[in-house]
This record gives structure tokens, C-alpha cells and sequence, in this order.
């Protein structure tokens, strides 16, 4: 019998294509939502992707990775004189100004990165070399700030060119590629002492300090300790991770914002789907009521019904898949906008079509079980 | 009385009543209904609208509750059966035609002459070939992968003939078959039941208004107000073996 319920749902054209397009739909939009939400949030943590440490050092006060506080040069040699630490070095981070040929100026996030160790470099060098960073002025751009700085020349900036970095000349040694930041700034590589010279001068410049636990210490224990004997906020990548997660969450109305779309492509779905689907076993009442009537159970009625909704389901849930996955590429290849695709959102999102699927049937399968076979003989 | 063989009984009634509704709203639509028919006739019961005719078919059909009374169809005990006892004896026993056909407009002939045998299990190979085989029976060759709107009225009737007959129940059960033909195609689908009905171990029972019908009746029920009124054959002759 289920292949003939599949020919009564695949007959009636319309309300089929409505089915299969209202849970295209909403897959899209649920995924979609969420592949971007996912994106936007990891780019609030392109700090710790881009440099990559098991364990953060800063202010006690800081609670994320985008709201940093100055520390004293000093501080880092206070972390390494904590049993537990294997190294120490110090990092600058800093929103700066760069000139463009035409006379623009756009922000870059500038990194300065430990003079020694290059400790938090660029996670992949593309063009130059990374010790060039050590010459005089020298800096090493992502892809971004090829793009962003480049505007007013005749030719894309390469290594070799020069641009001004708050006035004072910046010359590219290297390009990287560089997970974007959350405010969409290029990131510009340079050593520490170069970086501070770069930017204004402040009292305090240090930002912050990556470290790593001595052997035999965990990175809680490591964390701990420092934490004991400094005073300052010690991390680990993860904690520091979830902690700048939690706190756009907690302070920003993007969460609520994708949130609310993502339900609204829940109950679009669930309202089409729902409304198409108990249409369509309204209007074929009086051939489910003669089916009735010929002997078929309701468990039978409810099986042709389920092998239905799910049908559409599954296909409506591919067609959405796939033109997230097609959309997903593009946002990956371009760079934006952000887009994160991890296995458990299309996961979560067929769990939530397929109860779409079954509350749309759960309609519909209510108005059959009421129905008297007796209604077929009715004029 | 009469001395001829009276065959054995295939729909015994006895005292059957139906209400619908409840307090001052409550409709009787069955008021104590005797009735049987018998094995190899076909049987119609006719009269007014609104005397109860097509709720005495629906209780038959096992179609609808009943509120009080017997009802036996083939020795089986409806009035004692469960709910889903019934909808197995329905689907083993009875056939159905409609006024309106009732044939599904998405799927071809076959695939709705096929519908019984696949609720009754049978697999999908076997169904088709025997609603293939049925349909040829029924004057339908070829017709077979045809949807129902491509097909004339009194073939759509055939095809739902087929669709009654293709299980081989013992009972079939026919609302108005005739209202929706022309007076030709209705003739022609009578003829077509007289002679489903002349199986020996069938039972044909026809509910209609239309008059130009009767005379291929083997008996007729009259029915009045919720009650049978007179049983008679072609003659006019009473038949007192009820």
C-alpha cells in the first residue's frame, strides 16, 4: 500500500511541491541561520585560531578574547617565574590604522608576536618568510588586507610594497591566511618590539601572554598556579574559547536575533508543511474513508500517512541541504560572510524537519482515526 | 406460502436501531429493522429519501455502529464483535460500490482495483495481475494504466466493480451504483451486478431511488420512516419466508 500512498502524494502536484518547498525552505533557513550564527561566533574567537596556545594569560577582569587589557612588560616575566610554566612570551594586540594609496584609511588588528620565539604566528604562511618578520618595519598581512589595502593602486599589494601603519612605513614581507576577525579587521603581523613601535604609546602595552604547562602539570594546574601567583587570568585555549562564546550571548542581541530567525524557519516550516499536509488529507478524506471502509486499519492509514510526510520531508530536507552546502562553498571560497558547518547542524536540522514531518502528519493521522468508513456513503 | 427452495441466509437483521445525535437533537434512523437477504440474490432497498436506507447499509457493511439488535452476516456475529474484529471481517467479506465511484484519481485502474488484495496482504505483483485480470472480466481491456478521469462514467463504475469483486468477498454492498449514469449505462451495470449476484455463495444487497432499476432486483425492501415497510418480489408478491 505505501507505494500507492507515495503515488497519491506524488499525484496531487501542487500540494506536493508546496510540501517539498516549505521544508526546502525551512532547512535552508534553519541551516543557513545557523551555519552563519556558527561562523560569526567562531570569528569572535579568530584570536585563539590565529595564534594558538594552550594557555592565555591576562587581566583578571578580561572575560573574552576581543575585550583585552593592558598588562605590564614586566607581567610576563612574573609568569614565567610560576612553577608549572614551561614558557612565556608576550603578545600585542591592537585595532591600528593603516593608510590606503588613495588616502583611506581602514583598521587592521595588529599582532606582536614574541621577537625570539614567533610564538602565535600566522597559521598559514602563503607567500615570503616568516624570520623576514624580524627586519626593520616589516609586517606579514592576510589575504583580507591584501584586499581591503590595496584600494587605490593599480595592482594588488605584494610582498615587497610598503604601506603606512600609523604613520610610520609598514613593508610586506609575507601574506598569510587568517581566520577573520568578528569586526572584520585584516589581521597584520609584526614581532613585539616592532608592533608597540607601531602603535600609539601607551603606559602599559602588553596585551597578553601565551604560555604553556611544564610537563607533568595540567593546563588546570598550570592555570591555577599562575592565577596563585600572579593575580592576572589564566585560560586554557578552551575555556578561553566557550568564555568569549558565552559572553556574546550574554551581551550581545545577536544570539536572539539569529535565534528568532531560526525558529521563525521552524514554525514557517512547520506551518506550511503542517497546513499543506492537513489540507491534502482533508481533501482526500473520502478516499481514506473508503480505504477505511474496505478494511484498512487505522495503523495502516497512519503508516501511508508517515511514509508521506517523511517522504517530502526527506526530500525537502535535501533540496535545503543542499543549497546550504552550495551556499556554504561560496561563503568559504569568498571568505564571507561567516559560515561554519559543523556535523552536528545538519544533524540537528533533520531531527527538526523530521518533527515538522511528524507533527504535520500527527494532524492529519487525528483526522483519519476520527473519521467513520461510513462517511463514503454519504452524498 | 411459498413451497419453492429458499436459499440460505447471507445478512440476518433483527430489532437493529441507530440513533444519531443525543438529548433533544437525537435522530432515529433505525427503529427496530428486520431484514435479511439471501445467498445468490440480489436484494434492493429502496425507498424515500431520509428513510434510513443508507444507514441500514452502513450498519450491514459493518461500516457503523448500531445501538441495539443483531446483525449475522454469513453465521459471523457483527453485534458481538470488536471494533477492529469487524474492520477484519469487512476487509475478507465486503465489497463496496459507490454513487460517486470512490475510485482514487492518482492512481491508475489497476493500482485501484488493487487496493483490497493489498490490504488483505497480497503483494503487489499478484494484486496487479489479478485487478488486470479483473478489469478484463469487466469489459476493460487495455484500460488497465488508465487514470479514472480518462474513463467514461459507466467504465468508472466497471472499474469500481472490479475493485468490489477482486478480493472475492461474499457481500457486496452497493450505494445508488446507478445515480450518476445515464439511463443505457446504468442499465448495463446492472446487468453486470444481476450476474455478480447469481454466485450461489453471494450476496448482492442495492440501496437506490431510482425506479428504472427495480425490475433487476430479485426482491425488494421497502422502507418507510426508519422501518421496513414490505419485502416483495418483481411480482409484487410478498415474500412471507421472512
Amino acid at each position: 500500500m505505501y507505494h500507492l500512498a507515495l503515488k497519491m502524494l506524488l499525484g496531487d502536484r501542487a500540494k506536493y511541491l508546496m510540501l517539498v518547498g516549505g521544508l526546502t525552505f525551512a532547512t535552508m533557513l534553519m541551516t543557513q541561520q545557523c551555519g552563519v550564527f556558527f561562523g560569526l561566533l567562531k570569528w569572535t574567537t579568530s584570536h585563539l585560531s590565529n595564534m594558538r596556545a594552550k594557555l592565555w594569560v591576562v587581566d583578571r577582569k578580561v572575560e573574552q578574547a576581543n575585550e583585552l587589557k593592558a598588562l605590564r612588560d614586566t607581567d610576563v616575566n612574573r609568569v614565567r617565574s610560576v612553577a608549572g610554566v614551561a614558557w612565556a612570551v608576550p603578545v600585542y594586540v591592537g585595532v591600528q590604522s593603516a593608510k590606503l594609496a588613495d588616502g583611506n584609511f581602514k583598521p587592521v588588528m595588529l599582532v606582536g608576536l614574541d621577537n625570539a620565539t614567533l610564538i602565535g604566528q600566522p597559521p598559514l604562511l602563503l607567500r615570503g618568510r616568516l624570520e623576514a618578520i624580524r627586519l626593520p618595519n616589516s609586517v606579514i598581512v592576510d589575504e583580507l588586507a591584501v584586499r581591503r589595502l590595496s584600494a587605490g593602486r593599480a595592482k594588488p599589494l605584494d610582498l615587497g610594497d610598503t604601506f603606512e601603519l600609523n604613520d610610520r612605513e609598514a613593508r610586506i614581507v609575507g601574506i598569510c591566511r587568517a581566520d577573520k576577525h568578528f569586526f572584520g579587521y585584516p589581521y597584520v603581523y609584526s614581532t613585539y618590539t616592532q608592533a608597540v613601535q607601531f602603535a600609539p604609546r601607551q603606559r602599559k602595552m602588553l596585551s597578553l601572554i601565551l604560555a604553556e604547562p611544564a610537563p607533568g602539570y595540567s593546563l588546570a594546574s598550570a592555570a591555577a598556579a599562575i592565577e596563585a601567583g600572579t593575580g592576572m587570568k589564566a585560560y586554557a585555549e578552551e575555556e578561553l574559547f566557550w568564555s568569549t562564546i558565552w559572553w556574546y550571548f550574554r551581551n550581545t542581541g545577536i544570539p536572539v536575533a539569529f535565534i528568532s530567525t531560526i525558529l521563525l524557519g521552524f514554525i514557517v516550516g512547520m506551518v506550511i508543511s503542517g497546513q499543506t499536509f492537513y489540507a491534502f488529507v482533508h481533501e482526500n478524506l473520502r478516499h481514506l474513508g473508503a480505504l477505511k471502509a474496505m478494511g484498512a486499519s487505522n495503523g495502516l492509514l497512519t503508516c501511508m500517512l508517515l511514509v508521506q510526510a517523511f517522504t517530502v520531508g526527506f526530500i525537502g530536507y535535501g533540496m535545503g541541504a543542499l543549497l546550504v552546502v552550495g551556499f556554504g562553498r561560496t561563503a568559504v571560497t569568498r571568505g564571507e560572510p561567516p559560515f561554519m558547518f559543523p556535523w552536528q547542524l545538519p544533524a540537528a536540522t533533520f531531527a527538526l524537519v523530521m518533527s515538522i514531518c511528524m507533527l504535520s502528519a500527527l494532524m492529519g493521522i487525528r483526522k483519519v482515526w476520527k473519521i467513520e468508513p461510513a462517511i463514503v456513503f454519504r452524498g | 406460502m411459498s413451497t419453492t427452495t429458499v436459499a440460505p441466509l447471507a445478512v440476518h437483521v433483527r430489532a437493529v436501531t441507530k440513533t444519531f445525535g443525543q438529548g433533544e437533537a437525537a435522530v432515529p434512523a433505525l427503529k427496530g429493522v428486520d431484514f435479511n437477504a439471501r445467498q445468490g440474490e440480489l436484494l434492493m432497498i429502496v425507498g424515500p429519501s431520509g428513510c434510513g436506507k443508507t444507514t441500514l447499509l452502513s450498519v450491514i457493511a459493518g461500516t457503523l455502529n448500531f445501538d441495539g439488535g443483531e446483525i449475522e452476516v454469513f453465521g459471523s456475529s457483527l453485534h458481538a464483535m470488536k471494533p477492529r474484529h469487524v474492520t477484519e471481517f469487512r476487509k475478507r467479506n465486503v465489497g463496496f460500490i459507490f454513487q460517486q465511484f470512490n475510485l482514487i484519481p492518482t492512481l491508475t485502474c489497476i493500482e485501484n482495483v488493487s487496493v483490497p488484495l493489498l490490504i488483505n496482504g497480497a503483494s503487489r505483483r499478484v494484486a496487479e495481475q489479478k485487478a488486470e485480470a479483473m478489469l478484463d472480466q469487466m469489459g476493460l481491456p487495455g484500460r488497465g494504466h488508465d487514470r479514472p478521469a480518462n474513463l467514461s462514467g459507466g467504465q468508472q463504475q466497471r472499474v469500481a466493480i472490479a475493485r468490489a469483486l477482486v478480493h472475492e468477498p461474499r457481500l457486496i454492498i452497493c450505494d445508488e451504483p446507478t445515480s450518476a449514469l445515464d439511463k443505457d449505462t446504468g442499465s448495463h451495470i446492472m446487468d453486470l451486478l444481476r450476474d455478480v449476484a447469481r454466485h450461489p455463495d453471494r450476496s448482492v444487497i442495492v440501496v437506490t431511488h431510482d425506479n428504472r432499476i427495480f425490475k433487476y432486483a430479485d426482491r425488494l425492501t421497502e422502507m418507510e420512516d426508519g422501518r421496513v415497510q414490505r419485502v416483495h418480489d418483481q411480482a409484487g408478491n410478498p415474500d412471507f419466508s421472512e
